[in-house]
């Protein structure tokens, strides 16, 4: 898939060492971004060292914001696509952002399933001083039918 | 049966679909209680249901579409619910 486009004919002014310092991140990731097909440089010298136009560091800011919401690189570059899509509404936008909350809320759900399930195991461990062979949470997490080692049918 | 369509706000696929839905639905079985969810409004059912794309549709409190269905989809989902009643 081809880069999405950060803006139209702009000067190269940023080398990739320049950009990844005012971004605050590494040139290993501007390179990684560059083959996800999220930023491409404007030009490369004769050298072939790659130049960014200014525009690339809103991109760059744009990309570590999404992140932080919890997008995918895959879902960002779906959302600067439909930035450059004539047809696209911000309900469009707003519709990936309610799905992704979604996705976090489930995902929120499912580690707090997760952090009941140690508390249980932690109290049933409260005999420090046993023998790691008797330790009950390591029995329990042999359990192969998921009851935490409570009243195995004998 | 419970029909539970739940959408988000200014979804146009979800307006352009749900009166072929809820026609297909109501002809298909009787007694279809047919209900629209904000998901903005019902988010934490959303999320008890498990749904993670939108629109989505729920039957008696389970998702079972998770992408919108044909309205004929629809109709054999509810045939085949009423069927093993």
């Amino acid at each position: 898939m081809p880069p999405v486009s950060a803006s139209r004919e702009q000067a190269p002014v940023l080398t990739i060492g320049k950009l990844a310092a005012a971004g605050e991140i590494s040139p290993d990731a501007l390179r990684y971004y560059e083959s996800e097909g999220l930023l491409a440089p404007v030009a490369r010298t004769e050298s072939g060292y790659r130049q960014y136009g200014e525009e690339a560091l809103r991109r760059v800011r744009f990309i570590k914001h999404a992140q932080a919401c919890g997008f995918t690189l895959a879902e960002i570059r779906d959302l600067l696509q439909l930035r450059q899509t004539d047809s696209a509404c911000c309900n469009d936008v707003r519709q990936r952002a309610i799905e992704k909350r979604l996705q976090l809320a489930a995902k929120i759900r499912t580690m707090q399933t997760m952090s009941a399930a140690l508390d249980r195991l932690i109290a049933e461990c409260a005999d420090s001083s046993q023998p790691v062979d008797d330790c009950p949470i390591l029995a329990a997490l042999e359990q192969v039918n998921g009851d935490n080692g409570k009243n195995p049918a004998r | 049966m419970k029909v539970e369509l739940i959408y988000a706000p200014g979804c146009v696929d979800c307006m352009a679909a749900k009166s072929a839905l809820q026609s297909a639905a109501e002809a298909a079985v009787g007694g279809v209680e047919w209900i629209e969810l904000n998901v903005l409004e019902a988010l934490d059912y959303a999320v008890e249901l498990g749904v993670l794309t939108l629109p989505a549709l729920a039957i008696d409190g389970r998702l079972v579409f998770a992408a919108l269905p044909t309205p004929a989809q629809l109709r054999e989902e509810l045939l085949r619910r009423a069927d093993d009643d």
